[in-house]
């Protein structure tokens, strides 16, 4: 046995010494130092992933996403008694759209498609409310805010204006929940 | 060798502060409130090199 205490037998030697080169226990373990090293990466990488939401932020804030919307003519005041409503479509052909007729210079006009499961909403005359037959949920007139049924959100207002004896959209208003 | 694990708190609470502005400036995104992102993001980013100080500071064994 004696003959074996050779170079191979002392850990570490010095050459060649691949495998045996750890002299502390634990010493490749995560220590207090590189966990704070993690820890700060963590917090670089936290900074980097809020600059796009800024940037966004920033870009709403200056006013680029405003989109313009062209002016359309919905219907002549004449042919819309008061309690009536009309259907029309604004911006484009596939988004369908209510004028309800509230009062003598009182219109209110909302994208009508139900805020649940987009069904478009009609006015009901007799209950003054906008109904959506599909899973019977009511919208008040007034607001576009949901009264009863499954819709949670508002309908989307679209900005009315009495020109020239009819009523013209101009826009879209901004979505507000 | 003794250590000092304040330095350890110190960025678990910058790291904290960290999730909690995310979740602020994301949250308000989508309510619209764009300024309140702003602040949120520029909470956040200030906190990088805040982190970055404490364990320049608290990194050394002492």
């Amino acid at each position: 046995m004696e003959k074996d205490n050779g170079k191979n037998n002392k850990i570490p030697f010095d050459e060649d010494n691949y495998t045996h080169n750890i002299h502390k226990e634990n010493e490749r373990l995560l220590d207090r130092r590189g966990f704070m090293k993690t820890m700060v990466g963590a917090a670089g990488v936290f900074a980097i992933s809020t600059l796009p939401w800024g940037g966004l932020a920033a870009k709403e804030l200056m006013g680029f996403h405003t989109k313009s919307y062209a002016k359309k003519k919905i219907v002549d005041i004449a042919s819309l008694s008061i309690g009536e409503s009309a259907e029309f479509s604004y911006p484009s052909e596939h988004e369908s759209a209510l004028l309800i007729r509230l009062g003598e210079n009182e219109y209110k006009a909302y994208q009508n498609a139900c805020t649940h499961l987009k069904c478009p909403v009609f006015w009901n005359r007799e209950e003054e409310k906008m109904v959506c037959p599909c899973h019977h949920g009511y919208f008040d007139a007034k607001t576009g805010k949901p009264t009863a049924g499954p819709p949670r959100r508002p309908l989307p207002e679209i900005a009315v204006v009495v020109e020239n004896g009819a009523v013209i959209a101009t826009g879209v208003k901004r979505y507000e929940t | 060798m003794k250590r000092s694990y304040r330095g350890v708190i110190m960025l678990c609470v910058v790291l904290f502060l960290n999730v909690v502005c995310t979740q602020y400036a994301v949250n308000h995104y989508f309510h619209q409130k764009y300024e309140l992102v702003l602040i949120f993001a520029v909470l956040n980013i200030i906190l990088f090199p805040i982190a970055l100080s404490i364990y320049k500071k608290e990194g050394k064994s002492k």
